[in-house]
């Protein structure tokens, strides 16, 4: 047994020791001990250094705000975490952990020499003192701030661990499992509600863990909290997580948790996720998040030693562990009052407990008389001494706002309480309004923008019968809202510990101001003055005076702090605090780990690929791949030594020579289908379709309604009532959302639909000039000559037995048919055709060569050679646009006096003076390389490449006016020089398509 | 014809990676059909099985079933041997009522879900509300980031049709939740 852990009291196991390290050294503690209560029960306070300052640090609290005691905890290679908090940690046999912050050790640091130095980390101080000489910014005073600022270390490793992810309906889901909590859950649980009920902790019960002495219903608290769960165990209808916090409070009722799951084993089960993210629908949602404990500011209040009277409290009751051995307790609120009570009932020396207000109630007075407790009235506290842990108090007496001579008190022990903050986090994500309670000086819930319903501490109501019955009565609002008839039960409360108190801004002291260290934020060491300063440098809105100060702006989002910020801002300002505003909290609750945000997108799983049914055999032939959108495509076929220019002229090669196969599965199809498909196409499209015969394709230009091409593709015509729609491969879904927009908004009296069938068929194109010697044996039902099947032409027969839609088509300007067959058939139909093709030395190629091969013909590649800003004309496909149809999507616009002006950037050719130089994609053009920078920029490379067939580099560019600069010079300068090229067509081989007709 | 395995890197098998039984189903037919609803009755007929009204709901036969997607929408399912019979029944009425029927059995592989936990082991990637999807009735929703059908046979039996591309990702998914169940956490 540790020195400081009373045999047998509190909820901890005490028959169950477990053994832990911490810096390096073996403590002992019980099963239930966090790392803080373990630590305190061996009689240690110190945990870490502070942020800026490298003070000396403890426990402050018993819960998730602590903004002191930061650790890193290790569980092997990759499983360090750092910023754990102590007070939330569970132990457990083997957990290493470390303090933080700190060099050469936390007893004695270096960095501890800022706190001498303070004078120049006043508020705003990297505005100020790192300003000159500029220079120095980046190289010396960034990366020393950084290196000497900060708390953990970030871990450096692959997360080993695996993280999950759920989505949850219920009925009703509560925040909180406090009385208040549990008091709904059992209304809403009885009325048959789908209940869930949440709590951070790792067992239910909120206060009533702290204060066992209350008597609920004739019972004792922990057997009415066992009773208690035990009944809402035993309803199928709820739900009882426990280490779970509601991180995030989102639209609809949709709330975010984050439940912790092997944190706290020694050994963890196989594929057991570390963490689960929770997205909850609730129908309704209870709040019951109770109140956070708020500091007294005075110099030297965060001395290990100096913690919350609530966390003192919930040591004692709840680990068994005694804080200290003699205690002084300081406040401003009855609750520390009881604190007191408890510690010298459990044997703790209580010197002192001073109270900030003149009037306490006599009972309380009685009470400490009673256990020879000195009772110090109207009192402050203007300082403490002590380096690694609180020696002692200096308290002086207040009359009438006059400050008397100190008197020191010696302890080991400060126990404070500067009142109660409603815990508003989850509330205020939601934008709902707050309330300013002049009264109690806090901010209560006001209008609700979600349906829910707060309960309890968080609402201001004080003390366990009025959280019980609170809380029951939400439960219930709760669940008739959701359908459900109720019965609010009783929950009559014996031993109660009701009471009130009052709120400060820095407590009166008799020493300098200007020399008082105390502390607002401890998290990200914020004082009194440094609030006081930013005012006086301007800062008005507590916005501004956050972001200079920093105060509220660390992990834990100012739940001990914002309050004591802005109360002393809007003191300073001279003005209420609603008038200087709270800051507004934002999702996470408390620090969540990027892997329950990214659940089970990691490694292979990381994102969605899409890969074809021959994207197998691409693989085992090592291809290179490229992402498009979210397909991953076969980029080129490296034979071995190859690199991708020469993998990529050969394919060239070998195609326009004899034969080359392509996967063109990834392109958008849509079914276009109904006696109003022509109508609808006409509408769409640029092109006309009515005259387009069964049997034959056309290339159609889709624009938006701001006349700019948005897509193309070739579009057969199967029938009179069916079309067969191609895509770019990233623009099927947003082409087919459009279509769909359109018919459903503009043309729902068309008797037309659309089903996208882009992944029904497997595409496979090819291309040379023996591309119909190798299919012809292939088909059946369909002549393949020039004659019965001409270019652009189309029929559904069969090829290799297979039901196929053939066209014949090419996107290299070279003989070719694209052979679409029902997917499942597709690598099948590959691996026939590509054995069949070795007689004529078939080469498969990727889409590096489909770009050259098209490139050299001209034609655009929609995204690339245009940006969303491209007409037709500018395009060079002018001719793609019918001439005399009514209308179509983009053609009123195609008139606009902008798309109709001189000078508009068009596609041109481009070929270098040097044939060897290869152009970069996106570079600029000017006119005149010897005008004055910065240069007038004419336009850009849209496609650049090496063309194997014309032994020279090729590119395309849009540049202003360009049909009428053919060959003209231009330039590209690029960083080391200025390129030249001139201006040419756009169609580099074959201009007269003689090799379509082959 | 020898039908080629879809799924490059899997078998065609159950998949005991865990309490829940996943199995890929065998090729289907399966058929897109818009129609305006007034056409029901034809359709009706003609497909052999009453075309649900309800989106959502899901009618069957011995060996045909039909399931409501939209408010124009349905999805035909039927044995692999009926693809022709099919297309030729609505060839036949689609001069009195014209529709949109369209071959989508190879844009879509299926999966059958099987067990106490299968409600479970879906919510791991599914935002709907499982329990508001009756036995006998279908949504489309997400799954994770990918589209799918999801049906709902009995309380303990679904059936996820997934586009053939976004299959692995699916798939994948259902091996690594139904491993998690497996661990008990």
């Amino acid at each position: 047994m540790t020195a400081f852990r009373i045999p047998g009291k509190g909820r901890v196991n005490h028959d169950t020791a477990v053994r832990f390290r911490f810096d390096g050294k073996s403590y002992g503690g019980v099963e239930g001990d966090t790392v803080a209560s373990a630590l305190l029960a061996n009689g240690v306070h110190l945990m870490g250094r502070s942020f800026k300052y490298h003070r000396p640090r403890g426990p402050v609290t018993a819960g998730s705000e602590e903004p002191n005691a930061l650790i890193g905890t290790s569980r092997g290679k990759g499983r360090f975490e750092p910023n754990t908090r102590a007070t939330v940690q569970e132990i457990y046999d083997g957990l290493k952990a470390e303090s933080q912050n700190k060099w050469p050790s936390l007893n004695f640091d270096i960095g501890a020499v800022n706190d001498r130095l303070y004078m120049l980390f006043s508020a705003g101080f990297y505005y100020k003192t790192f300003m000159w000489p500029k220079s120095f910014w980046d190289r010396v005073y960034e990366p020393v701030i950084r290196a000497a600022a900060g708390l953990g270390v970030s871990p450096s490793e692959p997360d080993p661990d695996s993280y999950a992810s759920r989505y949850l309906h219920c009925d009703v889901l509560i925040v909180g499992a406090g009385p208040a909590g549990l008091a709904a859950a059992l209304t809403a649980g009885r009325s048959g509600s789908d209940v869930v009920i949440v709590d951070e902790h790792t067992e239910m019960g909120g206060t009533l863990l702290s204060e066992d002495q209350v008597q609920i219903a004739g019972q004792s608290a922990w057997d009415w909290l066992s009773a208690t769960l035990d009944e809402l165990k035993g309803m199928n209808n709820v739900r009882l997580m426990t280490r779970t916090t509601a991180i995030g409070y989102y639209h609809q009722n949709m709330v975010a948790l984050s439940q912790k799951l092997t944190d706290h084993l020694a050994a963890v089960p196989g594929n057991a996720p570390r963490e689960r993210m929770w997205r909850v629908r609730a129908n309704q949602v209870v709040l019951a998040q109770g109140a956070i404990e708020r500091p007294l500011v005075f110099d030297g209040n965060d001395r290990p030693g100096v913690m919350f009277a609530g966390a003192a409290q919930t040591y004692l009751n709840r680990y068994g562990v005694k804080v200290g051995e003699r205690a002084v307790i300081v406040t401003s609120h009855d609750s520390a009052w009881y604190c007191a009570f408890d510690l010298a009932d459990a044997g703790v020396a209580v010197a002192a407990i001073a109270d900030t207000r003149d009037e306490i109630a006599p009972e309380f007075a009685q009470m400490a008389a009673d256990k020879g407790i000195e009772v110090l009235k109207g009192h402050t506290v203007s300082s403490t001494t002590g380096r690694l842990r609180v020696k002692s108090v200096l308290v002086n007496p207040v009359r009438n706002g006059k400050v008397g001579a100190s008197r020191t008190i010696d302890c080991d022990a400060l126990l404070m309480c500067g009142g109660w903050t409603p815990s508003l986090h989850l509330f205020s994500h939601t934008k709902g309004s707050l309330n300013w309670d002049s009264e109690a000086e806090v901010f209560l819930p006001g209008d609700k923008t979600e349906a829910c319903h707060i309960a309890g501490a968080g609402r201001g109501l004080w003390g366990i019968a009025r959280a019980l019955e609170d809380g029951a009565n939400a439960g219930s609002e709760a669940a008739i809202a959701a359908g459900y008839a109720t019965e609010v039960g009783l929950y009559p409360v014996e031993a109660d510990r009701t009471g009130g108190g009052v709120t400060h801004k820095e407590l009166p002291s008799d020493r300098d101001a200007g020399k008082a260290k105390a502390f607002i934020d401890f998290q990200n060491d914020v004082t009194a003055k440094d609030i006081r300063l930013a005012v006086r440098e301007g800062m008005r809105s507590i916005e501004h005076v956050k972001r200079y100060t920093t105060n509220g702006m660390a992990t834990d989002q100012g739940k001990l702090s914002n309050m004591n910020g802005l109360t002393i801002a809007a003191d300073a300002v001279g003005k209420e605090a609603p008038k200087v505003g709270l800051t507004t909290f934002r999702p996470p609750y408390t620090p969540t780990s990027f892997g329950t945000f990214a659940g089970y997108h990691k490694d292979a799983h990381f994102e969605l690929t899409r890969k074809t049914p021959i994207d197998g055999w691409a693989e085992e032939n090592e291809a290179a791949f490229e992402p498009v959108s979210l397909w991953r495509r076969a980029w080129y076929f490296p034979l071995s030594g190859e690199d991708m220019h020469r993998a990529v002229a050969r394919e060239c090669k070998a195609t326009r020579q004899s034969l080359g196969m392509f996967d063109a599965s990834t392109l958008g199809k849509i079914e276009v289908s109904g006696p109003d498909a022509v109508e609808f196409m006409n509408r769409m499209y640029t092109n006309p379709w009515t005259k387009l015969a069964a049997g034959r394709c056309r290339y159609g230009l889709l624009l938006g309604e701001d006349g700019y091409i948005r897509d193309d593709g070739v579009i057969g015509r199967l029938s009179q009532d069916k079309f067969h729609v191609t895509t770019t491969t990233g623009g099927a879904a947003r082409v087919l959302n459009m279509m769909e927009d359109y018919l459903q908004t503009e043309w729902p009296d068309l008797k037309v639909w659309l089903t996208s069938t882009t992944e029904q068929w497997a595409t496979i194109a090819l291309n040379g000039p023996n591309a119909r010697k190798l299919i012809e044996p292939f088909v059946e039902g369909q002549d393949l000559s020039e004659e019965a099947f001409p270019h652009m032409s189309v029929s559904e027969c069969k090829v290799a037995g297979i039901p196929a839609r053939l066209f014949r088509i090419s996107f290299t300007g070279e003989l070719g048919f694209e052979i679409n067959v029902p997917a499942r058939y597709g690598r099948e139909l590959w691996e026939k055709l590509y054995e069949a093709g070795q007689q004529y030395d078939v080469c498969p190629y990727g889409t590096e060569t489909m770009h050259v091969l098209r490139a050299e013909k001209g034609y655009i590649i929609v995204g690339q050679d245009t940006d969303g800003t491209v007409t037709p004309d500018d395009a060079g496909i002018g001719w793609a646009v019918g001439k005399k149809k009514p209308d179509f999507v983009g053609m009123r616009s195609l008139k606009r006096p902008d798309l109709v002006a001189e000078g508009r950037k068009q596609l041109v050719g481009l070929l270098t003076d040097d044939p060897k130089t290869l152009l970069e994609e996106g570079a600029q053009i000017v006119a005149d390389p010897k005008q004055p920078i910065p240069m007038k920029m004419i336009g850009h490379v849209t496609s650049s490449y090496w063309s194997e067939a014309l032994g020279r580099t090729i590119a395309l560019a849009v540049v202003e006016g360009g049909r009428s600069r053919m060959g003209e010079s231009l330039h590209i300068p690029m960083p080391d020089r200025v390129l030249s090229a001139k201006v040419t067509e756009t169609v580099f081989y074959d201009p007269e398509g003689e090799r379509l007709k082959a | 014809m020898n039908v080629q395995n879809p799924i490059q890197f899997e078998p065609i098998t159950a998949a005991h990676s865990g309490p829940v039984e996943l199995t890929i189903l065998p090729e289907a037919t399966r058929f897109n059909l818009r129609i305006d609803p007034a056409g029901l009755a034809a359709a009706s007929t003609a497909f052999g099985v009453d075309l649900p009204e309800r989106i959502g709901g899901w009618a069957e036969s011995a060996t045909r079933s039909a399931i409501c997607l939209g408010p124009d929408e349905w999805v035909l399912l039927a044995e692999e041997t009926d693809r022709q019979a099919i297309e030729a029944s609505f060839a036949g009425i689609y001069s009195d009522v014209p529709h949109s029927l369209t071959d989508i059995s190879d844009r879509e592989i299926a999966i059958e879900i099987t067990g106490d936990r299968a409600a479970e082991l879906l919510t791991v990637a599914c935002p709907r509300n499982l329990d508001a999807i009756a036995p006998g009735s279908g949504v489309r929703t997400l799954f994770d980031s990918a589209q799918v059908v999801l049906y709902r046979d009995t309380s303990d039996k679904f059936r996820i049709e997934v586009w053939r591309s976004f299959f692995p990702h699916v798939w994948e998914l259902l091996i690594i939740a139904n491993k998690e169940l497996a661990s008990g956490l």
